[in-house]
């Protein structure tokens, strides 16, 4: 059974269409890839899939579940996670509280709690607290513990909400051009992060437009032109096509 | 001596008001103008409770702070769903609409007449009639405050509320339920102003709508705004400050006709200054962008 | 009935103040997003200053008036040049500019308040000359604000519609990103609707002052109200600001008519709020909503 099913997904803004008529799915544990020129409507697919844009018509369905009408943080609950194009830290914060923000259900955001019960909440952010520090460990952070966020460079926000969103517990990861405006020393690292990930029980719809990048992590591949799936298949398949590659400069 | 104590009483109810906002304003984002009403629902309500029923000022403070958190609701459920400038009108609104309210109910709250012969708190037998009595009262139950808003601000809540101020799509991305937190918080500061409320009431012995104005909730976030948002400090030195400024300019002489004004020329200038130059204000962390 | 009428007589010409006030509002927000509250600031300016020329060194009337109204539109100018512009420099946040904007009506207000004192000031002594017009009476400020709304109007829709500026007043509300791309001094055209603003404000408060006087506090529900009206109409739509006026003037006489306490500006702000949360594009306008998800 395919973990996320969107079925005729259309989306338009005004009279124009963002999103023509989409439709994707795939199973768990598995590394899809949204490739296709710019503003072909994938990131309003994300904010749609997200639950910040509801679709025109069209049905979601996660785990079996209809995703339509569900607030964000519901979707968050459910499982669905989110790295922005924008990257969208906490930047006021420290990397360490961007990281502990995300981590699902902390008794502490239950305000009573936190004046009785306090105990219990005391042991549970004792707890998150490490889980931080290995996951700022993880994407190498560990030295940026207590910087705001907004004092980090780039590539460092970058690996700060790769880190943020793994908080999250998410099964399914949306990765909005990861490797975007990164250099290229950090890619590698990037990708092998992201590789290590379906063996953690994650599965990963990611919107890239680097190829090579596509080709080392991606188990299938959409093409998407004009809000509509134009091709699918194999990573190498569909960029061997020659109508592909005419289309999309950048192999 | 006593104005002294006078001064410091009342530095100790601005303190509240000012930590209580800094939940919405310098924690959530949220820049609420409508304080001073809530301030004045919970000085009404211990009154009424005070002068109307039996009991005593403790369990009539802690149900105007119930009571105004209640009320609070109206305002926030509404006013949340809104960004922008469009929050902050909503808010002032509201304030207007209350002190409407104040003003007019005349057979409750007495209207512009002014309710008179509030009694002084008694605690377990104990009148804090004097105003340095008063003082230590005030200076207690600031603290205790402070403290309740401390813990609050630095749990798993006040982290979400920061979220919230940072980027409330991603917030709500990464499972904060936006319209529950945003309306926790504002009801958690208007149980607080309602503290604030309630000191007053029995500080004065006498309320009136006239002291529970826009202008009010102008003064209460300036006082944020200058001292800084976003921590402990700066909203108690900016009550601190803005109290402290009148009082200096009377001691440099300045006539009182034109103190008043003058206080205020000072503290529009001084917003507008930080505003461009230190955003975090004189003692604060958060910064506006 | 008559009292109905009269009432709403009553409530056409406070319509006139209003819909100026908001229109003056209009152009600086609009146009930038700012939202004004100095606005309220340089109205009680506008009336002091005219008081000033004309009470105090007896200059004649309409000199008094060609004097204050171009010094207003400096001074809300300036307020662009030295507060607002520089702001934007920084990338500040609308509620910057708000809290700024806040700043500057408490200082002018006071400087005015310290100078002239907080008393009621009263321009024209003595009793109104009145016309009867089948059992309504209206004052003869009364008329000369609705004959002055209707030229000023006039004005601001040839102003906005027929002429290259108001053009490109109109651009600015909608993009103005693009306006500087394409090499309008977007600069300069800021200090125009900032003065122009200012002017229309200064108009208003004189009318006013001329009725019944003025104090320096009066500028705070002065540009509330504007805004009020300026949100009801529709954001962005200049005809809006003055029709939101309008609804505004009748209502607060349909308030006093039916009641006889101080609800006119609860029930305004009653209004807004409505509007905040079931029409926030106004009743004119297609605009943004006031509540939308950040994507």
């Amino acid at each position: 059974m395919s973990l996320l099913e969107l079925n005729n997904i259309a989306k338009s803004f005004d009279g124009l269409f963002a999103v023509r008529d989409l439709s994707i799915g795939f199973e768990a544990g598995t590394t899809t890839a949204l490739i296709g020129p710019n503003g072909a409507g994938k990131t309003t697919l994300f904010n749609i899939i997200s639950g910040l844009l509801p679709p025109d018509t069209g049905t979601i369905l996660f785990k079996g579940e209809n995703l339509l009408g569900k607030k964000p943080w519901e979707i968050a609950e459910a499982g669905i996670g989110r790295l922005f194009q924008d990257i969208r830290i906490f930047g006021q914060m420290t990397a360490e509280e961007n990281v502990m923000s995300a981590f699902p259900d902390q008794e502490g955001e239950l305000v009573w709690k936190t004046l009785f019960g306090r105990r219990r909440m005391q042991r549970q952010e004792q707890m998150l607290s490490e889980k931080t520090k290995d996951l700022l460990e993880f994407v190498g952070l560990e030295s940026k513990i207590h910087e705001p966020a907004m004092e980090l460079s780039y590539g460092q926000q970058k690996l700060l909400a790769i880190a943020r969103l793994l908080a999250s517990d998410a099964e399914l990861l949306l990765l909005d051009e990861p490797t975007a405006g990164v250099n290229p020393a950090m890619i590698s690292e990037l990708i092998d992060l992201i590789k290590k990930l379906p063996d953690q029980g994650k599965t990963i719809l990611v919107i890239e437009h680097n190829m090579n990048v596509v080709l080392d992590i991606s188990d299938w591949v959409y093409f998407v032109d004009d809000g509509q799936v134009v091709s699918f298949g194999l990573p190498n398949d569909v960029l061997d096509d020659p109508e592909i590659r005419r289309a999309y400069v950048g192999v | 001596m006593n104005y002294l104590f006078h001064i410091l009483v009342m530095i100790n109810i601005y303190i509240i008001l000012a930590l209580s906002l800094n939940l919405l304003v310098g924690y959530t984002g949220l820049l609420s103008l409508c304080h001073a009403a809530l301030y004045g629902i919970g000085a009404y309500i211990t009154t009424l409770l005070l002068i109307h029923t039996g009991l005593g000022f403790l369990p009539s403070l802690l149900m105007a702070m119930v009571g105004t958190a209640l009320i609070s609701l109206i305002v926030s459920i509404p006013s949340t769903r809104l960004y922008g400038d469009y929050f902050v009108l909503a808010t002032l609104g509201f304030q207007i609409i209350i002190f409407a309210v104040l003003y007019n109910w005349i057979s409750v709250t007495r209207g512009p007449y002014g309710i008179p012969g509030i009694p002084r708190p008694a605690i377990f037998g104990l009148i804090f009639n004097s105003v340095p009595a008063y003082f230590l009262f005030s200076g207690i139950l600031a603290g205790l405050c402070a403290w309740l808003l401390y813990l609050i601000k630095t749990s798993p809540f006040g982290r979400a509320l920061k979220t919230i101020r940072e980027d409330e799509t991603a917030a709500a991305a990464f499972g904060k339920n936006i319209p529950r937190l945003k309306n926790t918080a504002f009801a958690i500061s208007a149980g607080f102003a309602a503290v604030s409320g309630a000191l007053f009431a029995g500080y004065m012995q006498y309320i009136d709508p006239t002291s529970f104005t826009v202008m009010e909730s102008v003064l209460i976030l300036s006082i944020l705004i200058i001292g800084g948002t976003g921590n402990l400090k700066g909203p108690v030195i900016g009550a601190v400050v803005m109290l402290l400024l009148p009082e200096i300019l009377r001691f440099l002489g300045m006539p009182d006709s034109i103190a008043a004004n003058m206080r205020q020329i000072i503290y529009g200038l001084v917003l507008i200054i930080l505003l461009r130059y230190k955003q975090e204000g004189l003692a604060g962390v958060y910064r506006f962008q | 009935m008559q009292l109905f009428i009269q009432l709403m007589m009553n409530g056409i010409v406070m319509g006139c103040l209003y819909a100026l006030i908001a229109l003056g509002f209009a152009f600086v927000y609009n146009t930038t997003r700012i939202f004004h509250i100095a606005h309220g600031a340089l109205y009680v300016a506008g009336v002091y200053l005219f008081y000033t020329f004309y009470n105090v060194l007896e200059v004649p009337l309409v000199v008094s008036i060609l004097i204050t109204l171009p010094i207003l539109a400096l001074i809300g100018g300036f307020l662009d040049w030295s507060v607002h512009q520089p702001l934007d420099r920084e990338n500040s946040s609308l509620l910057v500019h708000l809290l700024s904007s806040l700043g500057i009506y408490i200082v002018i207000v006071n400087l005015i308040a310290m100078i002239y004192g907080n008393e009621t000031k009263i321009i024209f002594p003595g009793i109104q000359k009145t016309f009867q017009f089948g059992g309504i009476i209206l004052t003869s400020i009364q008329l000369l604000t609705a004959v002055v709304f209707l030229i000023v109007f006039a004005g601001i829709l040839l102003l906005l519609h027929k002429t290259d500026l108001g053009k490109k007043i109109r651009a600015m509300r909608d993009d103005p990103e693009l306006l500087s791309v394409l090499g309008v001094n977007t600069h300069g055209l800021r200090l125009i609707v900032f003065s122009l603003g200012a002017v229309l404000a200064g108009i208003a408060s004189i009318l006013t002052g001329m009725d019944v006087g003025m104090d320096p506090h009066i500028g705070f529900s002065a540009v509330l109200n504007g805004a009020v009206a300026v949100i009801i109409g529709g954001v962005g739509f200049f005809e809006g600001a003055a029709a939101g006026g309008f609804i505004i003037g009748l209502l607060q006489s349909l308030i006093i008519w039916q009641t006889s306490a101080r609800w006119e500006e609860a029930g305004t702000f009653l209004l807004l709020i409505i509007f905040l949360l079931w029409r926030p594009q106004g009743l004119f306008s297609s605009g943004q909503r006031a509540e939308e998800v950040t994507v």
